[in-house]
């Protein structure tokens, strides 16, 4: 953060991003392709069932294997995490992968194609993350949380600590291993958290030709989470519990708690005591002043 | 039928139990080696050891919640963490069941994972013979027959599975594959693991105090089991006999056993050889301490191109061994010239003193 970005008497603490090894969910899908480009490479041209794959007669059979390898994994992937992307990013790698092979008339050689083409896209997919991971920076000062990532568009949030309700914290295997984890600050206005929501519906028709009865049931689920894109939470911060412990300190520091505002209160009503004692001192003191004048008027009339 | 009757009634059923009592201390004795390794890497090696400890209780909560199924009790809380896992039954079962569940949870770690990994390579492409007792000699059923039996069989076993480690083909993905989780279940197996902090001394005699206060809080389970292991060597023995087959049942199950402790051996072995690579490149500063590291695939892929062309038998071993001549020498040169290890005194001072005046010249 540059110095005329901070406010008068902000002072940074930490300046963070994101772990290397904090978006493998990303990551994970190019470590499949690179590990299916090896598999598939290793079937086709080294193992003993290479001889069914091999040749313009068998690239068919070749293309189909490496098609089910990606939209298999797709499917898979796609149903664990509830993204259909992920399905469809695989179905346009096969896509895109086998309108080469026809469009350049590589056939023959598919056994070489297939892997360099998989290994290679894994490897933009590796650079595209690791850019985008980049792209977060965390600025952690003594009165708010700055976030900042997105490659092409700059997406940036600034949360004070007074408006902080919650604090979710989230660590998994692999950030317990490696020590890096996710910290979602909630705001008092619920940003920072998402639902994530399940629905399942059925259906039956009954009757033949004429007479049909049609009948659907369904219902859903919404379930409110913490969650935020990875520029708007500390996403895979390192280290994790020190990052964890400053930033619990630092909103303790800046919300009031239920005895400091009795404290405030105990304090307010000492200063109206203090402030009503001293009129009444005024008060007599102006009284005596005015007092003072007259008596001596008066002795001055007793005497004449 | 040969041998006494005392023989076959009383100490027959005795030699398996022995025989994998004898392997099981042996794995225990490479564990602790390994604990002393995982000890010594810790300050430079934090996230190894946190990957180590995961692995070992992710083995020990496995073990545990299969004891628990097998006992009926259920699983209502299941959770691993790097330093903590938590496995808590639907219903609470006291007397045998707890003890059964308590038993997995002891010593399940050291069969349990090496079972997983058998099955994984009975059930992969990897050519892999197993001989099974009779095919090797005919059974007898007396103390040395059983002794023998035990023996010859765990005897082909570790020659086939050692064979095919030495001839592993690192090119082959399933015998990558197969390797790579060898090595993490090498680095599992610890029935106890060593925490995130050294609070207390888990070592060996902690794992037997543990096994030993299991035994001695209930023996009449032990008895139990003892009558019971008895009872299937007798029943093994007359349908044996009635039959007249040569199916020993009884010494089958403790061969089981037996090549599990071999699987565990081996991988804890090529685990501790790995930590031992790493506490040694340890010693070397800076990008020296990555050169070993970048030996091995490299001369691996290097022999392996030279032998593409050459016709000659054992041609994967050479591969393997000539990777790990060249790992090892190639560390132990690092050392000698980067360190001060295998140097005498003489030669450490010498070297000062020039290493002294070449700074003074300048």
């Amino acid at each position: 953060m540059k110095d005329d970005e901070l406010l008068k008497d902000e002072k940074v603490e930490r300046v963070l991003s994101p772990h290397p090894l904090s978006f493998m969910r990303f990551q994970s899908l190019g470590i499949y392709l690179v590990v299916w480009g090896i598999v598939f490479g290793w079937i086709v041209n080294m193992s003993e069932w290479g001889a069914a794959f091999s040749g313009s007669e068998n690239f068919i059979w070749a293309l189909l294997l490496w098609g089910i390898g990606l939209l298999l994994a797709g499917v898979v992937a796609s149903l664990i995490t509830v993204r259909w992307s992920i399905f469809i990013l695989y179905a346009a790698i096969f896509g895109s992968g086998a309108g080469l092979v026809f469009w350049l008339g590589l056939q023959d050689s598919i056994g070489l194609f297939a892997p360099i083409y998989t290994i290679f896209l894994s490897i933009g997919a590796f650079v595209t993350i690791e850019a985008y991971r980049r792209s977060h920076k965390y600025v952690i000062t003594n009165q708010r949380i700055t976030f900042k990532g997105g490659i092409l568009v700059k997406n940036e949030r600034t949360l004070r600590y007074d408006k902080i309700s919650d604090l979710n914290a989230k660590q998994g295997i692999i950030g317990q291993i490696f020590g890096f984890g996710t910290i979602t600050p909630i705001s008092q206005a619920g940003f920072g958290l998402g639902s994530d929501k399940a629905e399942a519906t059925g259906g039956v028709m009954l009757g033949e030709k004429k007479a049909k009865i049609f009948g659907m049931i369904g219902g859903g689920k919404e379930i409110q989470n913490p969650m935020a894109r990875s520029y708007y939470e500390l996403h895979g911060v390192h280290p994790y519990k020190k990052v964890k412990k400053l930033v619990e300190q630092l909103v303790q520091g800046n919300v009031i708690t239920p005895y400091q505002k009795e404290q405030v209160t105990f304090q307010k009503e000492q200063v109206d005591i203090q402030k009503q004692m001293r009129d009444l001192l005024k008060m007599q003191s102006d009284s005596k002043e005015g007092e003072e004048p007259e008596s001596e008027e008066n002795k001055e009339k007793k005497g004449s | 039928m040969e041998g006494s009757p005392a023989d076959i009634v009383l100490f027959a059923p005795l030699a398996p139990i022995l025989g994998v009592i004898l392997f099981w201390f042996i794995q225990l004795l490479f564990i602790e080696s390994e604990k002393f390794l995982l000890d010594k890497i810790r300050p430079n090696h934090e996230t190894l050891c946190r990957f180590t400890n995961f692995l070992g209780i992710l083995f020990q909560s496995i073990c545990h919640a299969l004891g628990f199924t097998i006992t009926k009790s259920g699983i209502s809380d299941f959770y691993i963490s790097v330093n903590y896992g938590r496995v808590a039954p639907k219903k609470e079962k006291k007397g045998i069941f707890e003890w059964i569940a308590n038993a997995f949870l002891f010593v399940g770690p050291f069969f349990i994972p090496a079972f997983l990994l058998l099955i994984c390579l009975i059930f992969s492409p990897v050519k892999f013979e197993i001989i099974t007792p009779p095919q090797l000699l005919e059974l007898k059923y007396t103390f040395a027959g059983q002794i023998m039996t035990f023996g010859t069989s765990l005897h082909s076993f570790a020659e086939s599975f050692f064979g095919f480690l030495l001839n592993i083909d690192l090119f082959h993905p399933g015998h990558l594959g197969f390797l790579l989780l060898l090595i993490f279940l090498g680095m599992g197996i610890r029935p106890s693991y060593v925490g995130e902090q050294k609070h207390e001394k888990v070592d060996m005699l902690y794992d037997l105090r543990n096994i030993w206060s299991l035994i001695s809080h209930k023996p009449l389970y032990v008895v139990i089991l003892f009558f019971l292991a008895y009872m299937f060597f007798y029943v093994s023995l007359i349908f044996d006999k009635i039959l007249g087959v040569n199916n020993d049942w009884y010494i089958a199950f403790f061969i089981l056993l037996g090549w599990l402790s071999i699987i565990s051996i081996a991988s804890i072995i090529i685990a501790n050889a790995i930590l031992y690579l790493i506490k040694i490149t340890d010693k070397l500063e800076g990008i020296w301490k990555f050169i070993p590291y970048i030996t091995m695939p490299l001369s691996y892929l290097i022999i392996r191109l030279i032998f593409f062309n050459i016709l000659i038998d054992y041609k994967l071993f050479l591969s393997l061994f000539g990777m790990v001549l060249c790992t090892v020498i190639v560390t132990y040169l690092l050392l000698y010239f980067k360190t001060n290890k295998f140097k005498t005194k003489r030669v450490i001072k010498k070297s000062k003193k020039k290493s002294k005046g070449e700074t003074d010249e300048r």
